[in-house]
């Protein structure tokens, strides 16, 4: 296995697409973790640390419309950055609670998405905050929904040679909530076995937006809009909160890993969907 | 895994050192078998246990899961290299000691390199806020009071040297 250190994004694209069984490795908690346990055997490792001329590659920036976080910015950057907490503070929570404050100093935005692993933190929030993912492969950049970027275990829309250069969160307007919920069945510094990101937006006391985003319950994160639709123009109440939960609990098809059964997953989505709303439902959304 | 070697320079405990060693071996390994520093452990293996927390540019990481290739041209602080020259420990170590943060002490040089991180960041932590960042440094004998302790007292010495 050989590491190369492109300076530019564009050598890093061509040294993907000269080297077929090469890896793109950022902060490496992934890339590494998938090395030892014998998962991936590539030939090349092509480190994006030197990579020097994306823009804004290392910063969180404010955009007319909310928020650009660059690829490279590590989660414990994101969790902390002021400006992910005030216009987008369910990310911050959820990058907040990724691994343990080394894994957060060490894993980056952009490498967390490309990943798209099931049991990871952010990926349900960005979802459910409508994020949408700048791609480049050196030549040509391209917008991907948050949504349609993971398309199963390990697995993203990203096509040979491009990177996940930035993040766009657009931002929480007047009378909008969001929240992380990270429900872990082992110890508290683990993955988490359900994920739960909510975001709403009240207008005049009744829900106008409703997103409920479950994450770690299978390959990618899940979302039925049909059922959060049905809830626009009631208030965020226990009934609805109560709704909501017991149909995500039956249209959920959970996996079965060490932290937690089938069976055990759909219960834990039944409880911890509702207790997620009513908590936003707290945060000033319900009279 | 047969790599290619490679010369790597890296400052260690603020030492210029240059390895020749495949780029993706652990920063853990390199530390511990070529360069002699075995303050850091191998616990887990993968990012959980703390055990080999080292700070790389300051910042706290698992020396087990980065590739040496990714520190390249960086600073690595272990916890060899937190002491004075002298000895004198610092206000993290000595509080260890006073409070008996330990009992077998395999986990405590990631325990001390983290708190110290911690302090760093957050010179004036809640108990709360220890724990949470402690979290990630496992400890199978103490219980974790002793460390929680431990960590709150070096804070107020480390602001007693401050004023």
């Amino acid at each position: 296995m050989k590491f190369l250190r492109p300076e530019t994004l564009g050598e890093a694209a061509a040294l993907a697409r000269e080297h077929e069984d090469a890896k793109f490795i950022s902060g490496g908690t992934a890339v590494v973790l998938m090395l030892q346990q014998r998962l991936i055997f590539p030939t090349h490792l092509i480190s994006l640390t030197g990579v020097t001329d994306v823009p804004g590659w290392r910063e969180v920036r404010r955009t007319e419309t909310g928020l650009r976080i660059g690829g490279g910015v590590l989660l414990s950057a994101v969790a902390r950055s002021a400006h992910v907490r005030e216009l987008a503070p369910s990310l911050a929570s959820a990058a907040g609670v990724v691994g343990n404050a080394r894994i957060r100093n060490q894993a980056t935005t952009g490498g967390n998405v490309a990943e798209s692993d099931y049991a990871s933190d952010p990926p349900s929030v960005l979802v459910s905050l409508g994020a949408t993912v700048e791609v480049d492969d050196g030549t040509a950049a391209r917008i991907v929904p948050a949504a349609e970027m993971f398309t199963d275990f390990f697995t993203t829309d990203l096509r040979t040679g491009e990177v996940v250069t930035a993040v766009h969160v657009p931002a929480a307007g007047p009378g909008s909530h969001a929240s992380y919920t990270k429900f872990c069945s082992r110890s508290a510094e683990d993955r988490p076995c359900v994920g739960v990101a909510t975001a709403a937006r009240l207008q005049d006391g009744v829900l106008a937006s409703l997103e409920v985003v479950l994450g770690a319950v299978a390959a990618i994160p899940q979302r039925w809009p049909e059922v959060t639709r049905a809830a626009l123009g009631r208030p965020l109440d226990e009934q609805v909160a109560q709704e909501v939960a017991e149909e995500y609990a039956m249209l959920v098809d959970p996996i079965d890993d060490h932290r937690g059964s089938a069976w055990y997953r759909r219960e834990m989505v039944r409880v911890q969907v509702r207790r997620s709303l009513l908590e936003l439902a707290g945060d000033g959304g319900a009279a | 895994m047969s790599d290619t070697s490679e010369r790597i320079t890296l400052s260690v405990n603020g030492i210029s050192q240059e390895v020749t060693t495949a780029p993706s071996r652990s920063l853990l390994e390199v530390l511990r078998e070529d360069l002699a520093l075995t303050g850091a452990k191998e616990g887990c293996g993968v990012g959980v246990c703390g055990a080999c927390s080292v700070l790389v540019d300051g910042k706290l990481m698992s020396s087990c899961i980065v590739p040496v290739g990714m520190v390249q041209g960086r600073a690595v602080t272990t916890v060899e290299g937190l002491a004075a020259e002298d000895g004198t420990l610092t206000p993290v170590q000595t509080a260890f000691m006073e409070c008996g943060g330990f009992q077998c002490g395999i986990c405590t040089p990631g325990q001390v390199v983290a708190a110290t991180a911690l302090l760093r960041e957050c010179p004036d932590p809640a108990a709360e806020e220890v724990r949470e960042w402690m979290t990630g440094n496992l400890c199978r004998c103490t219980g974790y009071y002793s460390i929680v302790a431990a960590v709150l007292q070096a804070a107020k010495a480390g602001q007693g040297e401050s004023d």
